[in-house]
């Protein structure tokens, strides 16, 4: 046995015109385990995909135990005993743990199947890693965490000896996480090597011995663990490239258009998201939010535009109450929303632009004429915004799912600047998205700053918070660590603030 | 202006699909019938002669063609906003019964008491479907399940009126109703035919309904159906556009109750819905919920049914065949929205 479980060499994968993974190279060691931090979209998913079999890279090397390979299929990947456990679960529903287990797999006793020593094993393993499951339960019957564990005891039972695990603690409760850190640590005191792929520094703070970090496709730095600290691997993380310069006219802010006042709210799986969140944005200026996503952006735009009810206190639109109103009437009351999964929530994919840029005004004039959509109101608009907007499409009919990822979000910011705004809410808006559209989009806020709409800018990119923004605040973990005007802001102060520590000189 | 070549392109790649789901049931019931023994071209010919042999079969086909479009133009709307409204048959008998109601106890002049009833059947309709939104947009509850346990209610419900309350005291214990009065009954086009008004009225709900999806209303509805999620960012208050949709649809299928009792049985009698508003969605499904093709996926089934029947009483091959053909159709439709689903997955 070599040192190294996996080398993989100046890793080249391109998608179009976009760069996945740009000559990344990363070394596996057996018996450790292997931290990939990135932000969303920096490349992480790809370069493991390529690991598993599932993309080819364009250029590069692979190396596994020290011999060069070539992995077209996960099949291929799973002879080289390397196995990947997906975000989403691939398991049969309906079938037991066993069964999904066993699926695809020989018997023994072929050609049927070997269930009652495969339970056995399968029982063994799961009493070896603490896994604490039932071979015979169903797996609809299990919660997140412990089809997780099927997962992962799936591969045991393959005798995999490298595993990817993507992102796998989004899911999981705290103790869940937990359980699977000591899964984790249990598997690798076997021999056995582990990539943890992730966006979160305590976890991989947590659990690994080697950190790579990867930004935008290219690996940024590899470190060991107990050489690194938080504020380190967030400036690596979020970078600190400046892409572009925008000259910022003087503006001088004007009464607040938005408040938040001790805003508290959960998320999705019923846990606190927002915790006595206090802020105003004021007319004509740009309140930049930084943090490391999933630290509950999403949240405060969903109830700062009526989207998620507030569990405790009030949001306002200049002097009104508008706490937990319906997002009619923040609509109704100008505010514009960039959400940050256009995909999903700012566009209906299979329908035509046209009808996308009325899904928020329809029902008024001079789209609506006595209960009638105005047919040829509805056209002229869709022709006027992409023309202004310069909107790359065949025409107004096509679908918003033929269009790009840049041209996509400017179907949205179209839509949403042209409603007039008093206030702007604008969640990652530049994700995902490539240098020509991210500057385009960036110089759209600023001209809405210029115009005196109130600004709320959210977003994980730290270049983008300093260029934009006349204030900054942080939240981390559903809190507002500080507030602090640009002048003031020093980098590290804010990578900091985003790592969740509020002490000078902190580590 | 838009060539003849250029809409004909356009048309083509709508209408394939459904005549070569059509096509292959008709194939694969041919199959069948010569397992069984039976000359498959001559019982199709026979289905054929049955079903156009005389103007009186053809109004017969009409006679049932009404109803069915004015249900799949209800269900077709649910549909779109991804509401599946199995509840055809109990809306369509609510409806009759409410419309029946007004008929036999309001005491006004026929010409405000006809409209009076036309009103009562859509409300009828609109409040069972109405039902089913409330409690999908309440509780989450699946309409599937709803709308199917709201048939029941409904046939029970008719059940118990025509033998109990609403019996009619000369009718030798016949479960129905008494008779409504002949001037609200709906004219008849041809003398000597069942043929009434009831196409006529089909006929103007498809161009109400192809309106109904130029409106504001419609394209909220459209929208709901097509994302709950930009929906709601959009400002749409979701759960009242759902009870909408159902109101809507049930309404719909009220009125088709309407058409067949004013039209037909001038009467409340059991069983009354008979499976239309299941027919309905297969129609409507056929037909891509597309208000023209509903029309003639309405008048193929209709077809169906009559000449099936005529082929049964003279040919001795079953009826069944028809719920095959039927049962067929569905599979290929299916097959196919979900085999360009996968394919679209895939691209």
């Amino acid at each position: 046995m070599t040192e190294y479980a996996v080398r993989m060499r100046k890793i080249t994968k391109r998608f179009g015109a976009l760069i996945a993974n740009d000559h990344i190279s990363l070394d596996l060691r057996w018996g450790s385990i292997h931290g990939l931090l990135g932000e969303n979209g920096a490349g992480k998913t790809t370069l493991m995909n390529i690991l598993y079999g599932l993309y080819h890279p364009d250029q590069g090397e692979i190396e596994v135990d020290g011999h060069p390979v070539r992995i077209d299929s996960p099949l291929q990947a799973m002879e080289l005993d390397i196995g990947m456990v997906h975000q989403h679960f691939m398991l049969v529903r309906p079938f037991t743990v066993t069964e999904n287990i066993v699926l695809g797999l020989p018997s023994a006793r072929r050609p049927f199947l070997d269930l009652k020593a495969a339970t056995r094993r399968i029982e063994e393993l799961s009493a070896k890693y603490q896994l604490k499951i039932d071979p015979s339960a169903r797996i609809w019957q299990l919660s997140v965490g412990e089809a997780q564990r099927v997962e992962i005891l799936k591969n045991i039972y393959l005798d995999t000896r490298i595993l990817i695990l993507d992102e796998p603690t989004t899911v999981l409760t705290p103790q869940e996480i937990r359980e699977l850190f000591e899964i984790m640590r249990l598997m690798k005191a076997d021999g056995k090597s582990i990539i943890l792929i992730t966006h979160k520094l305590e976890e991989i703070l947590a659990v690994t011995d080697e950190i790579s970090v990867l930004r935008a496709g290219k690996l940024v730095g590899n470190t060991p663990t107990d050489r690194t600290t938080r504020n380190e691997l967030t400036r690596m993380m979020v970078g600190r490239n400046v892409l572009f310069d925008f000259s910022r006219k003087r503006t001088r802010p004007g009464r607040a258009v938005l408040k938040a006042r001790r805003v508290s709210a959960l998320g999705d799986k019923g846990l606190p998201a927002l915790r006595e969140v206090s802020f105003e944005v004021r007319k004509g200026e740009i309140l930049g939010v930084a943090g490391v996503a999933g630290n509950g952006q999403k949240e405060l735009c969903q109830v700062l535009s009526g989207l998620r009810p507030v569990t405790s206190g009030r949001v306002f639109l200049g002097e009104r109450d508008f706490t937990n109103r319906p997002p009619k009437e923040f609509i109704d009351n100008q505010m514009a929303y960039i959400p940050e999964d256009r995909q999903e929530t700012g566009l209906v994919m299979e329908a035509g632009l046209t009808k996308n840029f009325i899904i928020k005004n329809f029902d008024r004039r001079p789209f609506s004429r006595r209960g009638f959509l105005n047919g040829p109101a509805v056209k002229k608009n869709a022709g006027q915004l992409i023309e202004e907007f310069n909107i790359k499409t065949v025409s107004g009919q096509a679908r918003a799912k033929e269009l790009s990822g840049g041209n996509q979000q400017k179907v949205v910011l179209a839509r949403e600047i042209s409603s007039k705004p008093k206030i702007l809410i604008a969640n990652q808006p530049t994700h995902g998205l490539d240098v020509g559209a991210t500057e385009y989009v960036r110089q759209c806020l600023l001209d809405q700053r210029g115009e005196g709409v109130g600004v709320l800018l959210i977003s994980a990119d730290l270049d983008e918070i300093f260029q934009l923004s006349d204030r900054i605040a942080v939240i981390f973990k559903g809190e507002i660590m500080d507030i602090i005007d640009r002048p003031d802001a020093q980098l590290e102060l804010v990578g900091r603030l985003m790592a969740g520590s509020r002490e000078e000189g902190a580590a | 202006m838009k060539s003849g070549a250029g809409r004909t392109a356009r048309i083509l790649p709508a209408v394939l699909p459904p005549l070569i789901s059509v096509l292959l049931a008709f194939i694969v019931g041919g199959l069948l019938l010569i397992l069984l023994g039976y000359n498959p071209l001559e019982a199709y010919a026979m289905l054929f002669r049955g079903a156009f042999g005389s103007t009186n079969r053809i109004c017969e086909i009409l006679v049932k063609a009404a109803p069915l479009i004015i249900l799949a133009l209800g269900i077709s709307i649910a549909f779109k906003s991804q509401i599946w409204n199995i509840g055809g048959d109990g809306q369509f008998t609510i409806g009759a019964i409410f419309s029946v109601w007004v008929a036999l106890n309001v005491g006004l002049p026929p010409v405000l008491l006809a409209p009076l009833t036309f009103l009562a059947a859509f409300a009828g309709g609109a409040f069972w479907g109405g039902i089913a939104g409330l409690l999908k947009s309440r509780f989450n509850a699946n309409e599937v399940i709803t709308t199917l346990m709201l048939n029941y209610i409904a046939v029970y419900i008719l059940g118990w009126l025509v033998l109990g309350p609403m019996m009619d005291p000369a009718g030798h214990g016949f479960p129905q109703t008494q008779l409504v009065g002949e001037a609200l009954r709906m004219p008849i086009l041809i003398a000597h035919t069942r043929l009434h008004g009831g196409i006529i009225l089909a006929l103007i709900m498809v161009v109400l309904i192809y309106f109904f999806w130029k409106t504001t209303l419609g394209f909220r509805i459209e929208l709901v159906g097509k994302s709950v999620k930009v929906a709601r960012y959009a400002g749409i208050n979701v759960p009242r556009t759902m009870v909408l949709t159902m109101v809507i649809s049930g309404g719909m299928a009220g009125i088709a109750g309407w058409c067949e009792v004013f039209g037909i049985h001038y009467r409340l009698l059991d069983h009354l819905a008979a499976g239309y508003g299941y027919l309905a969605i297969v129609v409507a499904l056929l037909a891509d919920l597309n208000p023209i093709g509903i029309i003639i996926s309405a008048f193929f089934f209709s077809a169906l049914m009559v000449g099936g029947a005529t082929m049964e009483r003279m040919a001795g091959i079953p009826f069944s065949l028809v719920d095959i053909i039927e049962g067929l159709v569905i599979i290929f439709v299916i097959s196919r929205v979900i085999y360009t689903r996968w394919r679209g997955d895939r691209a």
